[in-house]
């Protein structure tokens, strides 16, 4: 299906998405479109377009006010900053969403509860920026992310949440600093529905210590991927041969924390429990499994990705597996490519392997 | 300063008393002496448990006295690699040890580095004419071998001749003299050929795992050895021909049958007979015994080993196992293709992720390079160590029925207590006392051969130390690297081994050679012959496997060696099993104990000792 994207459109399915959409969805909503047209196992939602954005904020003749505010903005001040920030985002929580815009996203919501066959379905509510994630601007987490979303009630409001969160401090000072209009930045919000996640976390199609393109290194840690994304746990490890398949390093941390979401409070940071600590929180299968997604998703792009994946609690292997957001690497992937060889013939290797000693250190 | 960390050197290893009398059975310049003391201890000498894990038979330390001599010329002398040299044996208490010994002095390094590349390149650019050269060159040795007339017994007087034309020239005597030096010749030679082309293929294999190093940084020995491992080599040709002879078998009821009663293959042999299919069958049985049952049943280095061909219950046991498969539905063989396509698969794979088209370039001819020559390191190993060895143990045992007739030995294995610079002694005792007259006695080489297999038994329960002397600070040598994998952490380990007491252990390391993870019992084989008592589903754990062992393989779970890299015969056939291995451990067959729940994480080359037997 090959729907025309209109500029009217406030809400697009994943799988309506496709690279090219990234103007009017933000490069997060753009890769999982992506992802799904390749066979990755992402798990369903829908974007809230940049379209949606900027009626919102034009619409709701906000714009002028939010420029006014930003022009007199000292980006190493943080007091100028935060007196900003609480200026922009009073205003844009306070304004009422376009009643089109509103109706669209309660759509958009009810189709995806109605998809799970779940009443009131908890989804991820995240920000897509059209800016963020190009391997050259690393924009990554700039935005809010809302998990555990239920009710359409609660999806307008954090919709709005997320758009606000274009604002905070950090993200108005990083803009000012890397000289990026604020006006250039158009924000897309996704609303997916939530992996029940039993361990998550992220993975590198290279290993970033060493820029070794035939390996995957993953990192995760028990419950919702926040905690490793965020530092709180030191997460296990595992470095594996994408072409062979073999572990060639597994350290397994003491994860003494994880995010999960519990049903009163909402997702809360709690103590893993000690029997738990030191367990591998993959099994053998799910790391393969993972490797053989993280190939095919760079395999895709034709370039290294930095994966965010979750095993679900609820499905059975290797139904488990999903992958909730997948960018470009930008550490190894500015670096020249140069070869390493020095461009000697299998001769010239030979001379030097034979006029070489080992080492035996002790 | 901490204290020196080091081995004990061979004059401080104290060698238990019940072997009083073992350095008779070796030569005295292949044992450790004052004499040599000062070079000796500048040496660091280990335990080679690849060639020889069980304590040294003396006629079969013949291999070892021919490939000190082959092996280091062809590194010194004949292509040259500039630092290395040699590497050294000595026997002591009975077990084998072995150093490379440290470079050569700086001008002689430049030296060898001139003649190096225009002895070496060639080879590699000529090497497929060079093996067909070789094969048959090495064929027609073991056919003059197999042709050397040992006399049955000396007669009491020479057969009738016709004194009018010509007289005897010589006697059965003299031809037993001449049988002797003749057999000897051939085996050194044939360990001449045996280093033809090996040394370049290591180092060629070297040089390959440097360039994939430097690609792909970490990238494991495992998945280096399977991009350059060949399918169609003559090591897997033993087993292909049982699998054919199994499915011939298995398609006439009669003779499957036969074959997979339990009886011993000899009585198989005669109700086979007693059928045209049995006949039929048999008849292929002998087209392919020789070359292809002329493997050896061990490593091919002991003579107690016995080969396919002579201990024919053994290559019967695995068709019979075959059959019962084939009745299951299940495939018995291994498709060569198919192993051959998915290492070209996986070769591409790396090859598409190198990021510029110079390394590529380089890659390309690194590869190309080391895959023609690797043939070499996997073929030569059937020819020499199981064919030829066949024939020559086959050719002792002649030498040794004639002993024996005489009463000069007691049994066949008397002969082979008695190394091959002793048995002239025995061949002109035993010829001077037949030719002197009646009752003329020869020395008590029965007795002689009877004390010897006692020190041999106390050897076989004594567990040398894995090395000895000063660890080294450089080794140049390609085998030491590659072969008996030498390197920092493996010398490291092996001191920790000799610090620590083998119950205390409870992690040994060693080469990831295969990949995958398995727990379950240890099955500890350090005599050859309790192979019998491994049981399905066990963790095999030896000091060293070989071509004939193929088809334990596919009872086992994981494997676990002493001493050898990631082509070690283990490690290569667990990555065509898929079974996990770590090979190379130093320790293992002394550290763990049958019983011992552990486990094998050939990942990562570790292997954890979950629950020890008697704990």
């Amino acid at each position: 299906m090959n729907r025309e994207i209109k500029m009217t459109e406030y809400v697009l399915g994943f799988e309506q998405i496709t690279k090219a959409s990234l103007p009017v969805v933000g490069g997060k909503n753009a890769s999982l479109g992506e992802m799904l047209r390749a066979g990755i196992r992402v798990p369903p939602g829908f974007a809230v377009t940049t379209d949606s954005y900027l009626e919102f904020i034009t619409g709701a003749g906000i714009t002028r006010e939010i420029q006014n505010i930003l022009a007199d903005v000292n980006p190493d001040d943080v007091a100028s900053l935060d007196s900003a920030s609480a200026e922009i985002k009073n205003l844009m929580g306070n304004v009422p969403m376009p009643s089109a815009i509103a109706e669209a996203i309660r759509e958009g919501y009810a189709r995806l509860c109605e998809k799970c066959q779940v009443e009131d379905l908890p989804v991820a509510v995240r920000s897509s920026a059209t800016a963020e994630d190009l391997p050259t601007a690393s924009f990554a987490g700039q935005q809010d992310t809302y998990l555990w979303v239920k009710g359409p009630d609660t999806v307008l409001r954090m919709v709005q949440n997320c758009w606000a969160s274009l604002f905070t401090p950090r993200a108005i000072s990083y803009r000012i600093k890397m000289n990026f209009p604020h006006e250039k930045v158009l924000l897309s919000v996704g609303v997916q529905k939530m992996v029940n996640a039993k361990a998550a976390g992220v993975m590198f199609t290279l290993n970033p210590i060493n820029g070794d393109p035939s390996k995957v290194v993953i990192e995760g840690s028990w419950g919702l991927g926040e905690a490793v994304v965020s530092g709180a746990v030191t997460p296990d490890k595992f470095v594996v041969d994408k072409v062979v398949f073999e572990i060639s390093e597994r350290t397994i941390s003491p994860k003494t924390v994880e995010c999960v979401y519990d049903g009163e409070t909402g997702v809360i940071h709690r103590e893993v429990p000690s029997d738990q600590q030191a367990i591998s929180c993959l099994e053998d299968c799910e790391i393969i499994e993972l490797v053989q997604i993280a190939r095919q998703i760079e395999d895709h792009y034709g370039c290294p990705q930095d994966i965010e994946w979750a095993i679900d609690r609820d499905f059975p292997f290797p139904e488990n597996i999903f992958i909730v957001q997948s960018r470009p690497e930008t550490v190894w992937s500015q670096r020249p490519k140069s070869p390493v060889l020095g461009g000697k013939t299998a001769y010239e290797m030979l001379m030097e392997k034979a006029l070489a000693t080992v080492k035996v250190r002790l | 300063m901490a204290k020196e960390r080091r081995f004990p050197y061979a004059r401080e290893v104290e060698i238990p008393p019940e072997m009083e009398g073992w350095e008779e059975m070796y030569p005295p310049h292949r044992l450790f002496s004052a004499e040599r003391q000062d070079w000796e201890d500048t040496q660091f000498w280990y335990q080679d448990k690849i060639h020889a894990p069980d304590p040294m038979v003396p006629l079969d330390e013949i291999f070892h006295q021919a490939w000190q001599i082959s092996l280091a010329q062809h590194t010194t002398r004949v292509f040259c690699i500039p630092p290395a040299q040699g590497v050294a044996q000595r026997m002591l208490g009975c077990y084998m040890y072995i150093c490379a010994i440290t470079p050569p002095p700086e001008e002689v390094i430049k030296e060898k580095a001139e003649l190096f590349p225009k002895r070496t390149f060639p080879v590699f650019e000529h090497y497929d004419e060079l093996w067909e050269e070789w094969l048959p060159r090495f064929q027609d040795l073991g056919r003059e071998l197999e042709a050397v007339k040992v006399p049955e017994e000396l007669p009491k007087y020479v057969p009738d001749f016709d004194s009018a034309s010509t007289l005897p020239e010589v006697t059965a005597a003299q031809q037993l003299l001449e049988a002797w030096d003749k057999a000897v010749d051939i085996m050194y030679r044939g360990w001449q050929y045996h280093f033809n082309y090996l040394n370049l293929t290591y180092l060629a294999y070297l040089m390959f795992a440097d360039v994939a190093r430097k690609l792909f940084p970490g990238i494991s020995e495992s998945a280096i050895g399977k991009m350059v491992a060949g399918a169609e080599v003559s090591m897997f040709r033993p087993e292909e021909e049982l699998c054919r002879l199994a499915r011939l078998a298995h398609a006439e009821p009669k003779v499957a049958e036969i074959l997979k009663s339990d009886r011993p293959a000899a009585r198989k042999i005669e109700s086979l007979r007693e059928i045209d299919a049995g006949r039929y069958w048999l008849e292929e049985l002998e087209r392919v015994k020789d070359p292809w049952f002329y493997v050896s049943c061990g490593s091919g280095w002991f003579h107690y080993e016995g080969s396919w061909v002579n201990k024919l219950d053994v290559p019967f046991s695995y068709i019979k196992s075959y059959i019962e498969r084939l009745d299951k539905g299940e495939k018995i063989e291994r498709s060569l293709t198919a192993i051959a396509e998915a290492r070209d698969a996986l070769v591409n794979e790396y090859r598409k992720l190198i990021k510029t088209d110079e390394d590529r370039k380089s890659f390309e001819d690194a590869y190309r390079n080391t895959r023609t020559i690797y043939k070499y390191a996997e073929n030569h190993l059937f020819w020499v160590e199981h064919w030829f060895h066949t024939i020559w143990f086959d050719k002792m045992r002649q030498f040794a029925r004639l002993f024996v007739k005489h009463g000069v030995l007691s049994d066949e294995e008397d002969f082979f207590m008695f190394n091959r610079l002793e048995v002239p002694y025995l061949i002109e005792d035993l010829a001077t006392s037949w030719a002197l007259g009646e009752n003329i006695p020869t020395l008590k080489w029965a007795d002689k051969a009877a004390r010897r297999k006692q020190i041999l038994k106390a050897a076989a329960r004594w567990n040398p130390p894995p090395a000895l002397g000063v660890p080294p600070e450089v080794v140049a040598e390609p085998f030491t690297v590659m072969l008996w994998g030498v390197t920092t952490d493996k010398v490291q380990d092996w001191l920790k081994g000799v610090e620590v007491k083998p119950e205390e252990v409870t992690e040994l390391k060693g080469f990831a050679s295969s990949a995958g993870v398995a727990e379950g019992k240890a099955r500890v084989l350090k005599l050859l012959e309790e192979i019998v008592t491994l049981e399905p589903g066990e963790i095999m754990v030896v000091g060293n496997t070989n071509p004939a062992w193929a088809p334990v393989f596919s009872k086992i779970k994981a494997a676990v060696t002493d001493i050898g890299g990631i082509t070690s015969h283990a490690a290569i056939v667990c990555r065509e099993y898929g079974l996990p291995a770590v090979t190379g451990t130093g320790t293992a067959t002394s550290v763990i104990k049958t019983g011992d729940i552990i486990r094998v994480d050939g990942d990562r080359g570790v292997v954890t000792i979950v629950q020890r037997a008697n704990a």
